[in-house]
C-alpha cells in the first residue's frame, strides 16, 4: 500500500507526524482566520518571521529557528495589533510595508553567509523530512496551548468577530483578544517554519478553512473539518511527493506538493458544494411542482 | 412618573474623541420604563451619544450616569443593538447562536449554556416573533428580521436600559410593527430605552420623550413638547418643513 508504506521509515513517520498536527493546528486557526478576514495579516506574520528565523540559525544554529521565530512572531503580533487598531492609516499599505521591509531584512542577512541558496530555500519553503524528535514535541506543544486558548475563548472570539461593536458595548476587552489572535497565528507560523517554511504556511492557514467553509454553514462543522482537510493534505502532500520521487525518479518538493494537495482538496470541496446546491435546488423546484400539482 | 427611579442623568455633559468635542452641553433625566428617540440629522452625534452611553466615548466636560453609575460600570445591564446591515451576511451563524450571545456574560468562558439560558433564548426570539426560525443562518434572514433577531439577543441579556442604533431603517412594516411591540413590552417591565431614528411617526408612537441632537442638545422633554416645527427647524439647520399645523417634514437627514 502506498499509502501507509513509506511511514515505516522513521523520517517519513516524523514528517507525517509533523504535517497532520501542523494541518489540524492550521486548520483550526484558520477558520478564525477566516471568520475575522485576516487572510492579509497572517501573509504579514509569515513574513515578518522570517528575519527571526535568520537571525536565530545564524546565533544558535537549527536548534536557534524556533526561537528565532517565536520571538520574531511575538514582536511582530504586538505591532500588527497596535497599527490595525487604528483604522485611519491606511492599513493595506502599512502591512505591505510592514511584510516587504522584514522580509528584506532577513534576506539581506542571509546573503551574508555562505550556503546561501541552499538556507534560503530552507526557511522560505521548509524541509519536513528533516524533522527532529525535539522539534515534533515543539509543535506538539504549540498545538496543544493554542487550541486550548482558542476553545477557552471561543465565545468572546465568536462575538468580536461577528459584531466588533456589539462585543465592545458588551464589555469585550476587543484589543487583548485581537492581540491574542495575532499571537495564535504568529504562533502557527513558528511551528510550520520548520516543515513548510515561512512562505507556505499561509496556504495551510487559509485553504482547509475556506474549503470547509464551502461544505458547511455551521461553526460547530468547519472547525473539525477543517482540521481534517488540513491534516489529510499533509498526508497526501508526503505520499505523493515521497511516490513520485521514489517510484517514478520525480523529484517533488515535499512542502510544496502539501500546499497542491490542499488546492486539490479545496477544489474537490468547492465542487461538491456547487453538485449539492444544484441538487437542492432542483429538488426544492420538485417539490414546488408537486405543491401546485 | 416622578416616583419611578433615574436610569439615565445628563448632567453638562460633553463627550470628545480625543481633542474633538463631538456632543456639548447634553442635559436630561430618563426614568424606570421610559423610551428616548434622539432625534437629528447625519452626523449629528446620534450613535456618539449611544456610544457615551456605553462608556466607549470619554466625557470630557459634565456628568452622565447610567443606572446610577459611571456608563463603563453600568455595561453589565445595558444591551446594545447595533444596525443589522453592518453586520456580515455570509457569517456562519444561526439565529438561535447569535440570540445567545446575549446571555455570553451570564454564561461565561467554558460552562455549557444550561435550559434556563436556552429558554430565554427561545423566549426572545418568540418576543420578536421570530421563534420559527431559531435554526436558519442569520444572514438567510431579510434586513428585518436580521434587526429583531438583534433585539432578541438584546432581549436576551434582561437589560435594564437598551440602546439602539436606527433600528428603524430599511425595515419593512411587519418587522417594524415587531420590533416597536418588542421595545414596547421592553419598557413595560420597566427597562428604559434609548433609540436614534430619523423616523418622527416613531418617535411620536414609541417614545415618551425626545432628545434633539445637532452636535449639542436643542431640547430635551416629552414628546409633544419638543416636536415642534421651530425646534425641528433649529436642530436641522433649516431643512425641516411644516405641513398642516402640527406635521413636519424634514427635507435633509
Amino acid at each position: 500500500m502506498i499509502f501507509f508504506e513509506p511511514f515505516q521509515m522513521p523520517f517519513m513517520a516524523r514528517a507525517l507526524v509533523e504535517l497532520v498536527l501542523l494541518g489540524a493546528l492550521a486548520g483550526t486557526v484558520g477558520v478564525l482566520v477566516l471568520l475575522r478576514r485576516l487572510a492579509f495579516v497572517s501573509d504579514t506574520l509569515t513574513h515578518t518571521v522570517f528575519p527571526g528565523v535568520v537571525i536565530g540559525h545564524l546565533m544558535a544554529g537549527n536548534g536557534g529557528i524556533f526561537w528565532g521565530a517565536l520571538a520574531a512572531g511575538v514582536v511582530t503580533a504586538v505591532l500588527l495589533t497596535l497599527l490595525t487598531q487604528r483604522r485611519r492609516v491606511s492599513e493595506d499599505a502599512a502591512l505591505a510595508m510592514l511584510l516587504t521591509t522584514l522580509f528584506a531584512v532577513g534576506v539581506v542577512i542571509v546573503s551574508r553567509q555562505t550556503g546561501f541558496t541552499a538556507d534560503l530555500t530552507a526557511f522560505l519553503f521548509g524541509r519536513v523530512l528533516t524533522v527532529t524528535e525535539a522539534q515534533l514535541a515543539q509543535t506538539a506543544v504549540v498545538t496543544v496551548v493554542v487550541v486550548a486558548l482558542l476553545a477557552v475563548l471561543r465565545r468572546p472570539l465568536l462575538l468580536r468577530a461577528f459584531d466588533p461593536e456589539g462585543a465592545q458595548a458588551a464589555g469585550v476587552r476587543v484589543g487583548l483578544l485581537d492581540l491574542v489572535v495575532n499571537v495564535a497565528v504568529a504562533l502557527v507560523v513558528v511551528a510550520a517554519v520548520k516543515a513548510v517554511g515561512t512562505v507556505l504556511v499561509i496556504a495551510l492557514l487559509i485553504v482547509p478553512a475556506a474549503a470547509a467553509r464551502s461544505l458547511s454553514d455551521r461553526l460547530a462543522v468547519i472547525v473539525p473539518l477543517a482540521c481534517l482537510v488540513g491534516a489529510a493534505a499533509g498526508w497526501l502532500g508526503l505520499v505523493v511527493s515521497y511516490e513520485a520521487s521514489v517510484g517514478h525518479g520525480i523529484r517533488l518538493a515535499s512542502g510544496a506538493t502539501v500546499v497542491l494537495a490542499l488546492v486539490a482538496m479545496y477544489g474537490l470541496a468547492h465542487a461538491a458544494a456547487y453538485v449539492r446546491r444544484k441538487a437542492g435546488l432542483s429538488r426544492a423546484r420538485r417539490r414546488s411542482v408537486l405543491e401546485a400539482a | 412618573m416622578s416616583e419611578r427611579a433615574p436610569t439615565l442623568v445628563l448632567d453638562r455633559a460633553s463627550v470628545a474623541y480625543g481633542d474633538v468635542p463631538v456632543l456639548e452641553e447634553l442635559n436630561g433625566v430618563v426614568h424606570e420604563g421610559e423610551a428616548v428617540a434622539l432625534i437629528g440629522p447625519n452626523g449629528a452625534g446620534k450613535s456618539t451619544f449611544i456610544k457615551a452611553l456605553l462608556g466607549l466615548v470619554p466625557v470630557v466636560r459634565g456628568r452622565i450616569e447610567v443606572l446610577g453609575r459611571p456608563p463603563a460600570q453600568a455595561r453589565r445591564d445595558v444591551a446594545y443593538v447595533p444596525q443589522a446591515d453592518t453586520l456580515d451576511p455570509d457569517f456562519p451563524v444561526s439565529v438561535e447562536q447569535v440570540v445567545m450571545m446575549g446571555r455570553y456574560r451570564r454564561i461565561g468562558w467554558l460552562r455549557r449554556p444550561s435550559a434556563d439560558d436556552r429558554a430565554e433564548v427561545a423566549d426572545a426570539l418568540e418576543r420578536v416573533g421570530l421563534a420559527g426560525r431559531a435554526r436558519d443562518r442569520f444572514g438567510t434572514l431579510s434586513g428585518g428580521q436580521r434587526q429583531r433577531v438583534l433585539l432578541a439577543r438584546a432581549i436576551a441579556a434582561k437589560p435594564r436600559m437598551l440602546l439602539l442604533d436606527e433600528p428603524f431603517n430599511g425595515v419593512d412594516a411587519v418587522s417594524q410593527h415587531a420590533l416597536l411591540e418588542a421595545i414596547g413590552s421592553l419598557k413595560a417591565q420597566g427597562a428604559s430605552v434609548v433609540v436614534s431614528t430619523h423616523d418622527l411617526a416613531i418617535a411620536h408612537l414609541a417614545c415618551d420623550e425626545v432628545c434633539l441632537l445637532n452636535r449639542s442638545q436643542f431640547g430635551f422633554g416629552p414628546t409633544g413638547d419638543v416636536l415642534t416645527p421651530e425646534r425641528l427647524r433649529a436642530t436641522y439647520g433649516g431643512h425641516a418643513l411644516e405641513l398642516r399645523g402640527d406635521r413636519v417634514i424634514v427635507t435633509q437627514t
